[in-house]
């Protein structure tokens, strides 16, 4: 189950750098690193859904990547902080434990034996 | 004009999460070309929208339509949890996605 989880963290993090270079690129290795972003970042949630369900897996990427975003504008680019952005960062980090807790992987056996 | 090309957008968002779910079921690459054409058109479609609506608010409804749409096609159709415990955490963590959109 970790490792399953572990695919969608990984695929918000590179949700929340293909964000920036979306932004920010400004030469071709830039847009390139973007683009491998893109198709890694895809790749893990495609291959996340495998084992836990679908809508979870995607209210938690589109969630933790705009959390990440928002953060790493904050950090890094200099805007300004807000309590209500933090406040939204804390919920959202609630409900993605949350999800993790009451998720269960979906079984083999439904689909029989491959 | 723009509304509807962010509807559009949050719908063919929904297409594309639709399509991993169909993706795993069948292994056939007609579902992931059009998991990716959804994904695809709904970007464009988002870039349409917001070059006349506030990025912020064209982002939240995105976000919205495509994520709990999916999440409901999933219920609905591929039989993912209906426990009330997922719903909820589920909206919270849209909700609080929706709102550092707005506020961002």
């Amino acid at each position: 189950m970790n490792y399953e989880w572990l695919k969608v963290f990984l695929a918000a993090i590179f949700e929340v750098l293909w964000v920036i270079g979306l932004k920010h690129a400004d030469n071709l290795w830039a847009w390139l690193g973007t683009a491998v972003a893109i198709f890694i970042s895809f790749y893990a949630l495609i291959m996340a859904g495998k084992k836990l369900p679908v809508g979870t897996v995607y209210a938690v990427f589109v969630g933790l990547g705009t959390a990440g975003t928002v953060f790493s504008e904050i950090v890094f680019f200099g805007e300004p902080v807000k309590l209500v952005k933090l406040i939204l960062i804390l919920l959202l980090l609630i409900g993605v434990i949350g999800l993790k807790l009451v998720s269960e992987e979906k079984e083999d056996v439904q689909k029989g034996v491959e | 004009m723009a509304w509807i090309y962010l509807i559009l957008a949050g719908l063919f968002e929904m297409t594309g999460v639709v399509m991993i779910n169909k993706f795993h079921q069948e292994k056939n690459w007609q579902s992931l070309v059009l998991l990716l054409a959804g994904f695809t058109a709904s970007f464009l479609f988002l870039t349409l929208a917001m070059k006349t609506l506030p990025m912020g608010t064209a982002y939240a409804v995105w976000t919205g339509i495509g994520a709990s749409g999916g999440a409901l096609w999933g219920m609905i159709y591929y039989g993912e949890s209906k426990d009330w415990r997922r719903i909820f955490f589920i909206c919270l963590v849209l909700g609080a996605a929706i709102g550092l959109k707005l506020v961002g």
